[in-house]
């Protein structure tokens, strides 16, 4: 492992070095599934633990000293996530327990309310099932109609299918992922945030898997909402976040009634408190925030050399992969950010990863969520390998090795 | 290095008893693993007698799964329904429990999977169409 992380030295980075910050990497794993969770370094385990420790209190509710220091931990942890994406104000940030329920909040919260029978729904082909199945149930529900933007040959988004079928008045909704967490390559938001806004449509982001790789500005993606998780991009499990245009969050329902969401309660009625803190009934998950904006500042503090590294051993496994032969490796030869999935002929994708396990390998296979994408590409599952800056060239080496090893045994 | 997968089980899984096309629409029963996608489709035939003339299975998925459903295969055929029963319960109360003992022969490639718990679906998975197929034709009244 030494020596390995030496080669992985030139160019000035040194994943050896940020290993370190992941206590858990001490065990002799190669962590190749960062795309499913990414471990989570000493600065964010000591931000959620000081928490407990030291300021523990439910926040927003309390007027002692400790009640006091977990509100301002609690939303100072909203200001910072608010800055790393460049939203107007902290108030555009509604703390969720991850990707899937910010995207239901919306869809259920505002999305059902502004669609109606013949009206269109648009998700892209490469949408994991959470950024899938909100919006086809709202679509069913509502008499509206789902519809695919295509995906080119190359795996990224058909563009010119989208804007031809996009429909003024009668497209009211488009709900598209960042990066796929399949193919691995980064989508042109603010290219579908334009059309779709011409045609007065909304579009909300699956920002999941693109967090952790890719600097976020919602400014930039000129998008309406975007929603992560927390567990992805260095931080806790449970907590996430959705942003979104303030005007629009107004106009959004809560979809969680309780405590701490309303401003006053009748018998019969209520009203509900200020945005973002309506969406947030019940106990908020106030140490994950802290760990959450913990995993902001380390992210902060990677350096662009930390990504090109990541970058260059996703290349590097897609081309070593697909140079065997039998395998297929599936998404764009350019451009790939951070992740590659691929298929072994012969060789199920489960027992690909369980060959690989049994060296310390641990990649991810299934249909990643992914069942209307991996349909398109003719495949029922896939395995996948996905990186993060620790990782290293010599751990790329054990994969492609295992990969062999599993075509020796199977075949 | 690979205790999960035997000789023996690579052996099962690469020639399937009971593999066969099993068209959609033409199955008595399907299973879905939903943590993979993984899908089998089987078909019984019964002799007039009554017994498992033969379990046909089309498999999409892993070595564990095709192994899974080759042993179910060889061990049912012959069976009454009432002996299949008796069997899938005691396959159910051993898979990932309390293992296999030397009479069930290669099924006791599964004793140990417990320790790769995702795979215990993977091994149930011809077991739940079987179940399924049965409950049909009870309600069929067959």
């Amino acid at each position: 492992m030494k020596e390995a992380a030496s080669q992985d030295r030139q160019g000035g980075f040194d994943p050896g070095g940020l290993r370190r910050a992941f206590a858990i990497l001490g065990r002799e794993l190669a962590w190749l599934d960062n795309a499913a969770t990414t471990h989570r370094p000493e600065a964010v385990l000591r931000a959620m633990d000081e928490f407990y420790r030291k300021h523990n209190a439910n926040p927003r509710r309390s007027v002692h000293q400790l009640g006091t220091e977990a509100t301002l931990a609690y939303e100072g942890a909203r200001s910072k996530v608010a800055a790393f994406l460049g939203a107007s104000a902290p108030e555009e940030v509604v703390f969720t327990a991850g990707t899937t329920a910010g995207i239901n909040l919306v869809a259920n919260g505002l999305a059902r309310w502004e669609i109606g029978p013949g009206d269109e729904v648009w998700v892209s082909a490469a949408e994991h099932h959470s950024n899938w199945v909100p919006w086809q149930q709202v679509a069913r529900r509502m008499g509206a109609t789902l519809k695919v933007i295509p995906l080119k040959a190359d795996g990224r988004l058909d563009l010119e299918a989208f804007h031809k079928g996009l429909e003024a008045h009668r497209t009211k909704w488009v709900a598209v992922t960042w990066v796929s967490n399949v193919l691995g390559v980064e989508n042109e938001i603010r290219a579908v945030c334009e059309a779709a806004h011409a045609a007065e449509a909304r579009v909300l982001v699956d920002g999941a898997q693109g967090m952790a790789h890719l600097p976020a500005d919602v400014q930039a993606m000129g998008c309406d909402f975007l929603a992560f998780s927390g567990h992805k991009m260095y931080g806790p499990m449970g907590i996430g976040a959705l942003w979104g245009r303030r005007e629009l969050l107004e106009q959004m329902e809560p979809m969680i009634y309780g405590g701490e969401m309303i401003a006053r309660v009748e018998d019969g009625d209520s009203t509900w408190t200020d945005v973002p803190w309506r969406f947030e009934g019940g106990t908020p998950h106030a140490a994950g925030a802290v760990g959450l904006a913990a995993a902001v500042d380390w992210l902060r503090e990677l350096p662009p050399a930390a990504h090109e590294h990541e970058a260059a051993l996703a290349r590097q496994a897609a081309e070593e992969l697909a140079a065997l032969p039998g395998v297929r490796v599936w998404g764009p030869a350019e451009g790939r950010l951070s992740l590659v999935s691929f298929s072994v002929e012969g060789v199920h994708p489960h027992d690909v990863a369980q060959v690989l396990d049994n060296r310390g390998v641990e990649i991810r296979a299934g249909h990643l969520c992914a069942q209307p994408l991996l349909r398109r590409l003719g495949v029922e599952s896939v395995a996948r390998a996905s990186f993060f800056p620790g990782n290293t060239a010599d751990e790329v080496r054990r994969l492609v090795e295992g990969v062999r090893a599993a075509q020796e045994l199977f075949t | 290095m690979n205790q999960l997968y035997q000789a023996k089980l690579l052996e099962q899984a690469k020639q399937p008893h009971g593999a066969g096309a099993v068209p959609r629409g033409t199955e008595d029963a399907e299973a879905i693993n939903p943590g993979c996608g993984d899908e089998i489709r089987i078909k019984l035939s019964w002799t007039p007698e009554g017994t498992l003339e033969r379990l046909v299975h089309e498999l999409h998925g892993c070595a564990v799964s095709a192994a899974s459903a080759s042993l179910a295969a060889k061990r049912l055929e012959g069976r009454t329904r009432k002996e299949i029963e008796a069997i899938s319960a005691a396959f159910a109360a051993r898979l990932g429990r309390s293992g296999f003992e030397e009479e069930w022969g290669d099924f006791q490639i599964f004793n140990g999977i417990e320790r790769y718990p995702a795979r215990i679906h993977c091994a149930r998975l011809v077991w739940q169409a079987l179940a399924q197929a049965l409950a049909r034709e009870n309600q069929a009244g067959r």
